[in-house]
């Protein structure tokens, strides 16, 4: 209940009595900024790849394959529909097998490529598929390879497109990081959960809400921006 | 230039069957500029589409500049696409790059240096009027520079032939006039043969020599533009030629000859220098006749003149059959219709 006998200045001690250090705040972010930035590089590396694959070895693709398409929509799903916290539990045996433990940084990074393979493939399925048929009816007309109409005429017509499909991934990723949190991942999903779950640091928790909140305004405005820039329509 | 031999083109649509060509056969000759003319869904688009082979035919073969489309490998048949440049209703630049780049695409493609890519790309923006937008994006045009571009990137490979899939439709009148112009610059400069596919008779009226109409697959009538449009012979040929040319008497003034007693007219197609001279009056002088003219429509066609005249011709028999004799040896098409 609230106690009008608390004046503002015991109120505001209360919140600010925190056992976070700048230091640790700083280096969790760090942390976080690394495991993001490690896993979006190679998951985008990865889901690219898969995601052009998808496109066009689809029915009616430029390399209609359908086969190959059944196969890696079917994989992609699969994946998708498993929550991140629950991957990353199921992934542990698989973790420490590759990285050697399955606490740290370094063991969130290979859940987080898991996780977020196969949801950039889908992002970028779906920018690429927003490239009209009339753009490579227009490539296919001038002779253009398959390669060429790939990386020609669909990567810069769809490169808008991209990158915010890149905003909306690294996004999910900040949120997906923050989770290893729980099994020890790091970062400052790290800070929310020592300091504000288990030792009710009210100042922890906002500060880390706060920081995120940052965060992903900041990706978000830039991937508007860069899109727009690109974009020219 | 192009042949089509026998075509037919299914598409199979989950459990139906669309029977787009059932059997046709063409021959565009170089130079042409050859127009394919009919009502949305007859197959105009499936057609031209064989002959860059952007799709396949069922059955039948198609030829181009000599070489069976279906006998050529993956690579070989990329070389040919090289050869057959393709313009769009809706344009299908890239929006994403700049007019150079889009014109120069053909040419990257093809993996020239970049003084080559420059001195063609200057030399094509400027034969279709666009030297100052070249560092421009499509988004920036209007719908008619926006076709010019296409042009100019279609040329860019320097092309045998141009295939044009209702290049027009999309535009206003003005504009349409000045892309069709344009067209016949490509035709005459460059020597490059055209296949032109629309809806509108005014623009085969404009630009072609030959031309085909089309409907539910098939090509129903083939000639020149000045034997088409002079006596169509398929309904739906003279439901086009109508469009633009009046041929047959308005109903209004066949009520009133009826009324006049007047039930048999002759109908006299020219072309050319015959269409100015002074018929009437030689009827008239020469054969003793009393003439009077209906209904008359002349109509420039390619440069020339289509004249048709309905004429009441009243006189001895034997002036008349003598001054008919005289007409069609001067190549007056002559014939008699009953209203
Ligand atoms: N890719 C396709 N798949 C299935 N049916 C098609 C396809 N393309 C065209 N058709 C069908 O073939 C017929 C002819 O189409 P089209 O050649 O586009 O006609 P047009 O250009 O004269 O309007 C239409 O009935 C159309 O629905
Ligand atoms: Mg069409």
């Amino acid at each position: 209940m609230f106690n009008p006998a608390v004046t503002l200045q015991e109120f505001l001690g209360e919140i600010i009595n925190t056992n976070v250090t700048l230091q640790e705040f700083l280096e969790e972010i760090v942390n976080t900024l690394y495991m993001v930035g490690m896993s979006l590089l190679i998951g985008t590396i990865f889901g690219s790849i898969l995601g052009v694959v998808i496109v066009v070895t689809r029915r009616g693709g430029i390399l209609a394959v359908p086969f190959v398409y059944f196969i890696l929509n079917f994989l992609i799903n699969i994946v998708r529909s498993v929550p991140f916290i629950i991957l990353m539990v199921a992934m542990i045996p698989f973790t420490r097998s590759i990285v050697g433990t399955s606490i740290g940084t370094n063991a969130a990074i290979v859940p987080l490529i898991i996780f977020i393979t196969p949801f950039i493939a889908r992002l970028v399925e779906n920018s690429l598929l927003e490239v009209g048929p009339g753009i490579i009816e227009a490539a296919e007309s001038m002779g253009a390879t398959p390669f060429q109409i790939i990386w020609y005429f669909i990567l810069p017509e769809a490169f808008g497109s991209l990158i915010l499909s890149l905003a909306t991934a690294t996004i999910s990723l900040i949120g997906a990081s923050a989770m290893a949190g729980v099994v020890g991942g790091g970062g400052i999903g790290n800070i929310a959960i020592i300091y504000g779950y288990q030792r009710y640091d009210t100042f922890a928790m906002f500060a880390t809400i706060f920081i995120l909140i940052i965060i992903v305004q900041l990706i978000q405005s830039t991937g508007n921006t860069v899109a727009r820039l690109i974009r020219r329509r | 230039m192009i042949e089509l031999r026998g075509i037919h083109k299914i598409y199979q649509k989950k459990d139906t069957e669309i029977h787009a060509l059932e059997g046709v056969d063409l021959r565009i000759e170089k130079g042409d500029i050859f127009g394919v003319i009919g009502y949305s869904g007859a197959g105009k688009s499936t057609l031209v589409r064989l002959v860059n082979y952007l799709e396949e035919p069922t059955e039948g073969s198609v030829i181009v500049d000599g070489a069976h489309l279906a006998d050529q490998p993956p690579s070989a048949l990329r070389q040919i696409k090289k050869q057959i440049g393709m313009i769009f209703q809706h344009f299908n630049l890239l929006e994403s790059k700049t007019i150079y780049k889009n014109v120069a695409m053909p040419l990257i493609l093809a993996k020239k240096s970049k003084k080559e890519i420059h001195a063609r790309v200057s030399e094509l923006l400027a034969f279709v009027g666009l030297a100052d937008k070249a560092m421009n994006y499509p988004s920036e045009l209007s719908g008619g520079q926006k076709q010019r571009v296409g042009i100019a990137r279609a040329l860019a490979s320097n092309p045998k032939i141009l295939l044009c899939d209702e290049a027009t439709s999309a535009l206003d009148p003005q504009t349409t006039q000045s892309i069709l112009d344009l067209l016949q610059r490509v035709n005459k400069e460059y020597g490059i043969t055209i296949m032109l596919i629309t809806h509108e008779m005014s623009v085969i009226q404009k630009i072609c020599n030959k031309v085909a109409v089309m409907e539910e697959g098939k090509i129903i009538e083939e000639g020149s533009v000045l034997d088409v449009f002079g006596h169509p012979k398929h309904p739906t040929s003279r439901n086009f030629v109508q469009t633009v040319v009046r041929t047959d008497v308005p109903s209004q003034i066949q009520e009133q000859l009826k009324q006049q007693g007047v039930h048999a007219l002759t109908k006299l197609e020219m072309v050319g220098e015959h269409a100015t001279q002074p018929i009437l009056a030689t009827l008239i002088q020469r054969f003793g006749l009393t003439v009077s003219a209906v209904f008359t429509n002349m109509t420039e066609i390619q440069d020339t003149t289509l004249a048709i005249w309905y004429l009441d011709i009243e006189g001895k028999e034997e002036d008349k059959a003598n001054a008919l004799a005289y007409l069609e040896a001067q190549g007056v098409r002559i014939e008699e219709v009953s209203i």
